[in-house]
């Protein structure tokens, strides 16, 4: 067993030596990056891969555990870490390396800022299709690190469905890089899929390239209003067309009211996007297909249409409420469990915000007392429908009684010989993963 | 290599003696794939009819210490399935059934030996598909298409086979069955599944596949071009994309091909044009017509010999003929041809294909030339003789020259045809020690002994052996 205690004193010196005034050891700055209440030794800044790679040497060798930390957006997810003495800030990564709007690609380092990175692909009538939580803050790296996906994945797939290639350091200190520039590429492994979602427990994200889509010509949204029942029978009638819309979420009244729209039992938000014919035909239909089902529509654009999906979008993770799950299922089922939750919770003090056309449905709790009785009864619930729950965000005493990512998966046992293949020290984000990985 | 007798008692035992091949006569036909220039012959074929009987068969491999090679249909390009260590053959054709297909959630569960076209016929009864569309579509399987992430001319806009992968039931080396991925997006944990799809066979072998299905647009917009020039038609392409629209198939054919075609199914087109553009768009129809008169305009800025629209389904199909009968039109050219497979910037095609081009003329080898024109997915094809003495040398350096050419214009490889023995030690062109380490990790946490799949996908450092076999058929699959 390795000492597990590291002489802090010590590393900040080794540190201070590579990198000068980029390690930090002030109190207030080292609470500012505490996961889940844990307060790292030091917070230290590379301004470059090479630095990145002998910081990370020099912390594993030494046993420090490493935080790496991208806006801070997504600290909340996973398991409180079992250690965590380094953060490791990637602040100065924040370039966006090449724009290559003729191939519809663009390689970005992993600090830079989600709004930063849309408002230059803008400039080009180019976006890259993912809409994480406050994307002020929010980085390239944590979204692809966190594996973070927005409304419009049923339109144009996830982070892993995005990605082409990647940059990134092992804890060892070793650069490695994975895929390329171009979108078709079966080169070796996939190894871009193994680090989108593995939450830094591999290694550090330094570099990812994309896939783009051209800015739509116009885009608009159909939100109609009724009774969960109604809204159910909407969606059904709305997977069984032909319809393409980029989003179909489902939003509870106080949900409604805070994106600005009248409040009901449930409103169902329509996103259509693309060429103006298209975005009418989306209107027209869904118009009608709620009108059918007896709900009352309005149609929103600019900044109503706007404010509407960054509501949705930020949903558990801005001013994030105490408690927060994440139920995923098969699409289709999204409103047979979101009806079965809102009966367990009979008018309760419970939010949602659901994907119909992903499966993946965000329940937010305003107090933390729920954990316990709700998470085994939605993890329950979820697997019976195929899916997963996980706890997203509670209190860190919360969450150190459960393992917020549920139950074991199946293949727990490869995942943890691929962290020992890539981390045999278990120096990245020590035990925030699937079973403590 | 010489197997033991316990082994072979013990595979007659898990699937059945009629099931286990030993005859030299029996197992020849397992000698290669599509990779024509190569073959070995396995020692034991077996062909399993259960997940169970796959998980019995791979245990046994591990503990005799035998190499284990998964075949689907045979027709991978890369060599990938020729079991140059010989060993175990398992073969998964019969594993053929559609399980499940669930239409509400638009996904379906099927064996590995399920034959891609097969699926999408069978989802086209509740107005879905499959979207991964390879040129072996009507052959392949979906084992082999999830092995090499198959892609094929509709992956422009609707992605690749590891874009419709939902999860996969895989038996390890360890003798361990397990599901990775899931129905739901976003299983906790690493993406095993995403992993394993490319793989080729060097992980795990896949048992039960999830995948996606698509709903059938409500309609589709076809048009032929064709221009003087293969620069006419690339830049076709990329002013397209620079409008903001993304077809759902942008495909093109050199002059070499064309004239191949013509001579075979009289397709119509102008006898002596450079490059034939095929553009397909999907979706509503009340936005098709204004995306095809811009597609229209761009073409049209680069004076096109020829410019069709097809007005009718059975039209639309004529248009896709001669592409699709392209690589099999080439039969008529030469004996036997070599097909690559390199992607570029899409931008960087005009400039790869003139050093196409002259590595040809240096070579004295004819090269007809089918792109996925939007991906920037190219698939040169060496045209040659292999009765030619030495022929193979320059085929194959030649070839080479052309994937240098891709990967020094920021591309890589192989697109969609997987690496295989094929392009194992042309992995170091693009990855450095501590890339292809890194990949070895995966491996070994998959596979600590190394039977799945030896010699493939990673490099050795030696050459692989590429042999001329005395007879040889054109091949067919792009």
């Amino acid at each position: 067993m390795r000492d597990l205690t590291i002489d802090a004193d010590r590393l900040a010196r080794e540190l201070g030596g590579m990198l000068g005034a980029a390690v930090q050891r002030d109190p207030a700055s080292l609470r500012a990056h505490a996961v889940d209440g844990l307060v790292p030794q030091i917070r230290c800044a590379p301004k470059d891969t090479d630095e990145l790679c002998a910081i990370l040497r020099v912390c594993d060798a030494s046993g420090a555990a490493v935080i790496p930390w991208g806006g801070g957006t997504a600290m909340h997810w996973g398991n409180p870490p079992s250690r965590a003495d380094v953060v490791i800030s990637l602040e100065q990564f924040n370039r966006l390396v090449e724009h290559d709007d003729a191939n519809l690609t663009a390689t970005v380092q992993a600090g830079m800022r989600v709004a930063a990175l849309q408002e230059l692909l803008g400039g080009r009538h180019q976006c890259l299709a993912i809409d994480p939580p406050d994307p002020q803050h929010s980085t390239i790296g944590g979204t692809a690190a966190a594996n973070i996906n927005g409304p419009r994945r049923m339109a144009y797939g996830g982070v892993r469905d995005l990605v082409i290639g990647m940059k990134m350091v092992l804890a060892s200190g070793e650069p490695i890089k994975a895929g390329g520039k171009v979108v078709k590429n079966v080169a070796g492994y996939d190894m871009c899929k193994l680090f989108v979602g593995s939450l830094g427990t591999l290694g550090i994200i330094t570099e990812v390239t994309f896939k783009m889509t051209p800015l739509p010509e116009t885009a608009g949204t159909v939100v109609a209003r009724g009774s969960l029942a109604q809204t159910a029978s909407l969606i059904e009638a709305l997977f069984g067309s032909v319809l393409t819309p980029a989003a179909v979420t489902v939003v509870d009244g106080r949900v409604a009211a805070a994106a600005g729209l009248q409040p009901a039992e449930a409103s169902v938000a329509v996103w259509a996007e693309g060429f103006t014919e298209t975005v009418a035909r989306h209107v027209r239909d869904v118009q009608a297909m709620a009108g059918q089902s007896g709900m009352t529509t309005e149609v929103v654009h600019d900044i109503g249409h706007r404010r509407l999906w960054e509501t949705v979008r930020d949903f558990g993770a801005v001013g994030a409420p105490p408690v927060v799950f994440r139920l995923t299922v098969p699409p289709a089922d999204v409103m047979p469990v979101l009806a079965v939750v809102c009966r367990l919770s009979d008018g309760g003090a419970l939010r949602y915000v659901a994907h119909a056309g992903t499966g993946t449905v965000w329940l937010a709790f305003d107090t933390p007392a729920p954990v316990t009785a709700w998470f085994p009864r939605l993890a329950a619930l979820a697997q019976e429908y195929h899916g997963h729950a996980v706890l997203a965000a509670a209190p860190p005493e919360v969450k150190r009684t459960v393992d917020v990512w549920g139950p074991s998966p199946q293949a727990l046992g490869l995942m943890q010989e691929l962290k020992r293949q890539f981390d045999p020290h278990g120096t990245l984000n020590p035990g925030r993963f699937v079973a403590g990985i | 290599m010489a197997l033991s007798r316990a082994l072979l008692a013990r595979l007659k035992e898990i699937v059945g003696p009629v099931y286990v091949l030993t005859r030299p006569e029996d197992v020849v036909v397992y000698e290669q794939d599509a990779f024509l220039v190569a073959h070995a012959l396995p020692d034991i074929v077996v062909l399993p009819g259960s997940a169970a009987e796959v998980a019995g068969v791979v245990r046994a491999a591990h503990e005799a210490n035998v190499p284990l090679v998964v075949r689907g249909a045979g027709t991978g390009l890369n060599g990938g399935s020729i079991p140059i260590a010989g060993g175990v053959m398992l073969v998964l054709t019969r594993m053929n059934r559609i399980l499940e297909i669930d239409p509400r959630n638009r996904l379906a569960v099927v064996e590995p030996g399920v034959v891609n076209a097969d699926l999408t016929a069978a989802a086209a009864r509740h107005g879905l598909f499959y979207a991964p569309d390879p040129g072996s579509q009507s052959v392949s399987t979906i084992g082999g298409n999830v092995g090499n992430n198959a892609g094929g001319p509709h992956c422009l806009s609707y992605g690749v086979t590891g874009n419709h992968v939902l999860a996969m039931e895989i038996a390890l080396a360890s003798g361990g069955m397990t599901w990775v991925g899931g129905r739901s997006v976003d299983p906790p944990g690493y993406d095993l599944c995403g992993v394993m799809v490319g793989s080729e066979g060097t992980l795990a072998v896949v048992t039960a596949v999830v995948v996606r299905l698509l709903r059938k647009a409500e309609a589709a917009r076809t048009l032929l071009a064709a221009f003087e020039t293969i620069d006419d038609a690339s830049q076709t392409v990329s002013e397209i994309i620079a409008a903001g629209i993304v077809p759902t198939a942008m495909e093109m054919m050199d002059g070499v091909v064309m004239a191949a075609v013509e001579a075979a199914i009289h397709a119509g087109y102008p006898a002596d044009a450079g490059a034939v553009l095929l553009i397909e768009v999907e979706g509503l129809p009340d936005s098709l017509p204004r995306q095809m008169e811009r597609i229209e305009t761009i073409c049209r800025a680069h004076t096109p010999r020829m410019l069709r629209t097809a007005a009718s389904e059975q039209e639309r199909l004529l248009l896709w003929k001669g592409r699709k009968e392209g690589a099999g039109a080439l039969g008529r050219l030469a004996p036997s041809y070599y097909l690559h497979d390199g992607v570029v910037p899409r931008t960087r095609l005009p400039e790869v294909m003139r050093k196409v081009v002259e590595i040809g003329k240096a070579h004295h080898l004819r090269i007809g030339n089918l792109f996925h024109a939007g991906d920037g997915n190219l698939h040169p094809i060496i045209l040659f003789n292999p009765r030619e003495p030495g022929i193979m040398d320059k085929v194959v350096r030649a070839g080479e020259e052309i994937l240098h050419a891709c990967v020094e214009a920021g591309g890589t490889i192989t697109g969609e045809h997987g690496v295989g023995i094929e392009k194992r030690e042309y992995m170091r062109w693009m990855f450095s020690d501590a890339d292809l380490l890194a990949m070895q990790r995966v491996k070994r946490a998959f596979d600590p002994s190394g039977v799945m799949n030896p010699g493939k996908l990673l490099p050795l450092g030696t050459r692989p052996d590429v042999t001329i076999k005395p007879v040889m058929t054109a091949g067919m699959w792009t």
